[in-house]
């Protein structure tokens, strides 16, 4: 039976995901260190693409490489028997290079939120869980600065880290049938914004005028993984006022 | 070139070969899902393998052509027919204007793919025609076809699609005698699905995999163009681990924690956090892209060379294919 056997060198493993894409296992971590090594190396491989390079998807713990196996196969510079092997050691050889490693120094992006009233149901269970005020609640999760880890689940959500623990809340016992775009829940020690109008379980605390995926932007995501995040407060008003 | 959508069926949507580009947005693939079908129905009017089609999901739905057309269709959800005449598939065929055309149920599968001579004009959203109803993205305004909806060809038409067009044009249906066989790219057996081992194969317990490779699983209602949930022996793990969400593709099966796989298709999210057992060798996906909830199916181990030799033997015929198509006319 066959079994994966990652190559592991440079203190990475790079596995087989499909005929058009490998994945990158830098660790097992959530932790900035390693999203700072996977967008360096991300940029990395931009800056120097192999042939039928297509895209990448990073996440926690790995960077995902996507493909045309045709190109590769056909690029006489790349040195394997298929276009895994190909692949595998085009990406071995460019950690030897030697990898930036400062810190990106972008200021953090503000996500405007109406917390409560119409747009936060939730607002009070959260408080109540944690012996809380809504005042607190909201004071928390505004004093924080997020890291958005990954994109996923649906177009533009993020994975951000960093919310204060005092914040945490399990799920709702029973997801709601549609969660309004915007909308900023907790799960857990969790916090993020729905992207698109879904069913979800989150417990809702507000909700951001700002939209987190536009499909007819260039960069249709809001946000993208390495980026610093704040919330700022916004009285119903001001929230009105956007897009208007 | 214009046909009006006069039963919409129970899911026809504007497909192509996917979305590549916005993965890290988390932006779906989507595209058809069964792209062999879909190319071939392309290649025979002489269009890119890539141009949009109509993914047509089983039967029911009709058309009329508001224009004289020529059209090509593949795949096995749905028969069509004009008044009494069958037309047939995988081959280019002049319908004049005014004709209806309904798709009739054949139950071999459950996708067809309608392919117009120069390729349906439709916008590229995000570098695709493909629509993805979740985000309301591509296609025909976001979602799927309803009655009403009118879809016109591109003016982009390769000199072989006018000289099909010259040479079938005229006041009734009519085809050549010749057709792209899809049946010779694809293997005999249909429900027997091969997979390459995933990352977290050695994560299920030996009995399981066992089991996994050779017991039947059937496709549960809750299946969709996002993926399919298998009824069978439960799967079990060995190595309780917890996944980080790292990306996921078409093809992926993952195993949830009460051991059911999940066969992810071609609107499926770009990253998952159950372990993943096994992928979908890409020349099977297609296969996969005819099944409905009910069949049956078994899982094959292969090897990641072979899946990957299989995938470029199919790229060459396929290209081959459109190169004869398009010297011949």
């Amino acid at each position: 039976m066959l079994t994966q056997s990652p190559i592991d060198n440079q203190g990475f493993s790079i596995y087989y995901l499909s005929e058009q894409a490998v994945t990158i296992e830098f660790g097992h971590e959530i932790s900035e260190s390693l999203l700072h090594r996977i967008s360096n190396y991300n940029n990395l491989l931009h800056q120097h693409p192999f042939p039928g390079l297509q895209t990448t998807v990073p996440a926690y713990s790995t960077l995902s490489i996507f493909y045309d196996p045709l190109q590769v196969i056909q690029a006489t510079e790349l040195r394997g028997r298929d276009g895994f092997e190909k692949v595998q050691n085009y990406l071995l050889d460019l950690t030897e290079q030697n990898i930036d490693q400062t810190k990106s120094s972008a200021p953090p992006i503000t996500i405007p939120v109406c917390y409560g009233e119409l747009y936060g149901p939730d607002i009070e269970e959260v408080a109540d869980v944690n012996s809380l005020s809504i005042q607190d609640v909201i004071s928390l999760h505004t004093q924080a600065v997020y890291t958005v880890y990954m994109i996923g689940f649906v177009p533009g959500f993020a994975y951000m880290g960093g919310m204060n623990e005092q914040l945490a809340t399990p799920r709702k016992a029973t997801p709601r049938q549609t969660i309004p775009a915007g909308s900023v829940g907790i799960a857990g020690k969790q916090t993020g914004i729905y992207p698109l109008e879904t069913p979800g379980g989150w417990q809702i605390i507000g909700r951001t005028p700002l939209k987190l995926f536009d499909a007819t932007h260039a960069q249709p995501a809001l946000l993208k993984a390495g980026d610093k995040v704040i919330f700022k407060s916004i009285p119903l008003q001001e929230f009105d006022q956007y897009g208007a | 070139m214009q046909i009006r959508i006069t039963k919409p069926g129970v899911l026809s949507t504007i497909q192509d070969m996917g979305r590549m580009q916005y993965l890290s947005q988390a932006v779906p693939v989507s595209g058809a899902m069964d792209t062999l079908s879909a190319r071939i129905a392309n290649i025979a009017v002489g269009n890119a393998h890539d141009d949009a089609v109509i993914e047509f999901t089983y039967a029911a739905a009709e058309f009329v052509a508001e224009s004289d057309i020529l059209i090509a269709y593949a795949g096995d959800g749905a028969v069509l027919k004009s008044g009494d005449n069958i037309i047939p598939t995988e081959r280019p065929v002049f319908i004049p204007q005014g004709s209806a055309v309904r798709l009739v149920n054949n139950p071999a599968g459950s996708r067809t793919y309608l392919a117009i001579a120069c390729g349906w004009d439709i916008l590229q959203i995000l570098g695709s025609r493909s629509t993805y109803t979740t985000a309301g993205i591509g296609g025909h305004k976001g979602r799927a076809l309803q009655a009403g909806d009118v879809l016109t060809s591109s003016q982009k038409c390769s000199g072989a699609t006018n000289n099909l067009l010259l040479k079938l044009q005229g006041q009734v249906i009519n085809y050549p005698k010749w057709n792209i066989t899809r049946q010779a790219l694809l293997p005999v057996d249909k429900k027997t699905i091969r997979v390459v081992p995933a990352h977290e194969f050695t994560w299920f317990d030996g009995c399981s995999i066992y089991d996994f490779l050779s017991s039947p699983y059937k496709l549960s209602m809750q299946s969709n163009r996002m993926g399919y949930h298998l009824d069978g022996v439960p799967i079990q793990r060995l190595v309780q681990n917890e996944l980080l969400s790292t990306a996921v593709t078409p093809g992926t099966i993952q195993v949830t924690g009460s051991g059911t796989p999940v066969l992810l298709m071609a609107d499926c999210q770009t990253t998952g956090g159950y372990p993943r057992i096994a992928q979908v060798a890409a020349v099977d996906l297609p296969l996969c892209g005819q099944l409905k909830p009910g069949d049956i199916i078994f899982f094959k181990e292969t090897s990641r060379h072979d899946a990957e030799m299989l995938y470029i033997e199919r790229e060459e015929h396929l290209y081959k294919l459109a190169l004869a198509v398009q010297s011949q006319f």
